[in-house]
């Protein structure tokens, strides 16, 4: 056990990250449908993080990052996915974020996963650097 | 619009980083050892030793009982906004010209009523009757996922928001967000064009309390075939845990489809997709999803319910369940049947008068295992020591409603009969008998029969009569009454009904809808009522003390959940009367 275990360890029937899985879900999904970019990146990296704390929590993951790292690889190569089957390649402008409703949206998956992928890495290099 | 995406950003990032402190907050607390008096060092109380006080408890609790209990008051407040909203309805109707609401107002609220009760009330609280007592039933510790039981749960608070949200966002958008219009069937074309994006936040909304519906469903099923006692066979699972069993399977395979169905709305309306467009799948096709849920839907409903008044019943007529094997055999053939029924919905749309007729047929052999469970419960009673106790009242209540329920559903189910009765206030008559007076009763019933269970204390009896006696009399004022308007001819879903007098006796149809709303003033008394029960005597009733409250040990009834009850009284005692559950069994534990 760690030296300063906490909530997890402490409460053997709590858990602090049911409800934030619950509340990413929620966002991500207004986000994504109702077309706004913040709400949309915001809940997925919410949605990302509490899976991936969720997880580690759990025991069915020793640490936390590589699991943030796949959730966000896994979301940035299906929106691609969907930008490069269902648009034409003319529409992939700087210009286009914001215009094209359906172009905007996959952004936003996009940079969500981008920035878990960043936040997973700098997350693991962080905890293996640390003396 | 750039100032507007602004704002969101900045709010989205003080919300995120919000939420990572408190996360590192909680996850960095400091470990310590629960003093004697139950303080700490770092001035929190303790009043469980494997949760936190205060809020935080109900907030991170995985407990299956703080979650069913989280489902109950979840469930009884969505119940009271139902309510709520259906008494503006009868009140509405009192005149042909609509005594209280515009139009809109009106279809407003007709859509959220439905939608409410049947999502938002009816499966929460058949979770919340899941959660407390299935793994006490068949022996388990807890469900076998307690984190996902958690995720389910908090996922339905956002989703309420979002059904509700266009009544709290009409006044401070001038009207631009509505609430959705679409009454709970959601048929297109009519609910692609409308532009409201009340709607969307609707569909949305549905989404997400069918996510939560099916992980709830997936941890049910996990739980009883992994986390029985060794002593629980599959020969002595008891009746509850068989329905909630199958009820699992169905929503397994219904909810998915209602969630990718409304996905296809939800593109269809925002990204110029053809699912349902008369070029595309054509908008019948959204009749065939919907009522592929649908249907199902309705005994995802009510199994559960015949459950607990197959276990609740017998404790009060003293004898054992009549016919155990074919109750469960019964749920079963209901179960798969359910899913090849759906067209009746859709008879006067112009279908295939052949697949109309095999529709037609299966709807009618539903019948059957419907008639096997009533004429079980009536033979369970007959020669039995009955006892009149507020639960078996509303066992009771629910065989008298379910046959009428029923029998009103075999004429619909017949092709020349629903013709005749499609789109009336004959159907909505049949369906709330099923749901309020046979779903809203075995509720009432789960509620007393385990209310020293989950409180500790007794309600109070004769508040608990006055409640059944209010609603069985409102409930068949109420619906007998539309029934009768169905005959009438009149349409169902209206906001006025100023007729010609040769479409319908326009007299007769005020006299009826006048009737329908005594009846729910009757219904709205009763639950008042219960409220109050449910409330003072949570707080204030006599505490229980004897781990058999209702006698069942006499007749050899005594199931685990109450002998759990009676363990949990015992260490309480020899605890030194705290009164913080299972204390001493939990304490014991966590020293380890």
């Amino acid at each position: 056990m760690e030296e300063q275990p906490g909530l997890s360890d402490q409460y053997r029937m709590s858990s602090p990250w049911p409800v934030f899985v619950a509340l990413g879900l929620a966002l991500s999904e207004i986000g994504v449908f109702i077309g706004l970019f913040p709400v949309a990146v915001f809940g997925l990296i919410l949605f990302g993080g509490s899976v991936a704390g969720i997880l580690t929590e759990s025991g069915y993951a020793t640490r936390p990052w590589p699991t943030l790292v796949g959730i966000g690889v896994l979301l940035a190569v299906l929106a691609a996915l969907v930008a490069v089957l269902q648009l034409p390649t003319s529409a992939f402008t700087l210009a286009n974020v914001g215009e094209g409703p359906l172009f905007t949206r996959l952004v936003a998956v996009v940079v969500a996963g981008a920035v878990m992928v960043a936040m997973g890495g700098a997350g693991s290099v962080a905890e293996q650097t640390k003396v | 619009m750039a100032a507007g995406d602004l704002v969101l950003t900045g709010l989205m990032a003080v919300l995120l980083v919000g939420i990572a402190a408190l996360l590192t907050r909680i996850e960095n607390w400091r470990s310590y050892t629960p003093l004697a008096g139950g303080g700490t060092a770092t001035g929190e109380t303790v009043v469980h030793r494997e949760k936190p006080a205060g809020i935080v408890r109900w907030l991170t609790t995985v407990d299956h009982k703080d979650i069913g209990l989280l489902y109950g008051v979840y469930a009884v407040i969505a119940f009271a906004v139902g309510g709520i909203m259906a008494m503006l309805i009868r009140l509405q109707l009192v005149t042909p010209g609509g005594a209280l609401l515009g139009a809109n107002a009106y279809n407003s609220i007709l859509t959220s009523h439905g939608i409410t009760m049947l999502f938002l009330f009816g499966t929460p609280i058949i979770a919340a009757f899941a959660n407390y007592f299935i793994p006490l039933l068949i022996g388990a510790d807890d469900m076998a996922f307690p984190r996902i039981n958690a995720i389910a749960f908090w996922l339905l608070p956002p989703a309420a928001l979002l059904i509700w949200a266009g009544f709290f966002l009409a006044p401070v958008t001038e009207n631009m967000i509505e609430p959705a219009q679409t009454a709970w069937t959601m048929y297109t074309p009519l609910s692609v064009e409308q532009t409201n994006p009340g709607v969307d936040l609707m569909l949305l909304g549905l989404h997400l309390s069918g996510v939560a519906a099916t992980m709830g469903a997936i941890n049910f099923i996990a739980t009883v075939f992994t986390e029985r006692a060794e002593e629980v066979t599959w020969a002595n699972l008891d009746i509850f845990s068989w329905t909630i069993l199958t009820q699992s399977a169905l929503i397994l395979f219904a909810f998915p489809l209602l969630g990718s169905a409304i996905v296809m709305l939800l593109l269809d309306r925002n990204l110029a997709t053809t699912f349902f467009a008369v070029e595309g799948g054509g908008p019948l096709l959204w009749q065939h999803l919907f009522w592929f849920f649908g249907h199902p839907e309705v005994y995802i409903l009510v199994l559960p319910p015949m459950g607990l008044v197959s276990l609740i019943l017998p404790k009060f007529a003293g004898r054992k369940l009549f016919g155990f094997k074919f109750v469960v055999y019964s749920t079963l053939a209901i179960g798969v049947l359910s899913f090849g029924v759906w067209a009746h919905h859709m008879f006067s749309t112009g279908m295939d008068p052949r697949l109309r007729a095999s529709f037609m047929a299966v709807s009618l052999a539903i019948a059957i295992p419907s008639a096997v469970k009533t004429f079980n419960w009536i033979t369970t009673m007959w020669n039995g020591r009955l006892r009149l106790t507020s639960p078996m009242l509303f066992c009771i209540g629910f065989i008298s409603n379910f046959i009428i329920g029923g029998v009103t559903g075999v004429f619909l189910a017949a092709i020349p009969v629903d013709l005749v009765l499609h789109d009336t206030y004959y159907v909505v008559g049949h369906f709330h008998y099923i749901v309020m007076g046979a779903i809203g009763f075995a509720a009432f019933a789960g509620i007393y029969y385990w209310f020293p269970v989950f409180t500790g204390r007794m309600y109070q009896r004769t508040l608990g009569k006055a409640h059944f006696w209010l609603s069985m009399i409102g409930t068949n004022v109420t619906f007998f009454a539309m029934l009768a308007l169905g005959y009438l001819g009149m349409p169902r879903r209206y906001a006025t009904y100023q007729f010609d007098g040769a479409i319908a006796p326009l007299a007769q149809v005020q006299t009826y809808h006048l009737l329908a709303t005594v009846g729910a003033v009757l219904l709205f008394v009763g639950q008042l009522i219960f409220v109050w029960n449910v409330v003072q005597s949570w707080l204030e009733g006599p505490k229980v003390e004897d781990g058999d409250p209702w006698d069942l040990e006499r007749d050899g009834m005594l199931d685990r959940e109450f002998q759990w009850f009676d363990r949990k009284l015992e260490t309480a005692v020899t605890d030194g009367g705290e009164d913080e559950e299972q204390s001493a069994l939990t304490g014991a534990r966590s020293d380890d």
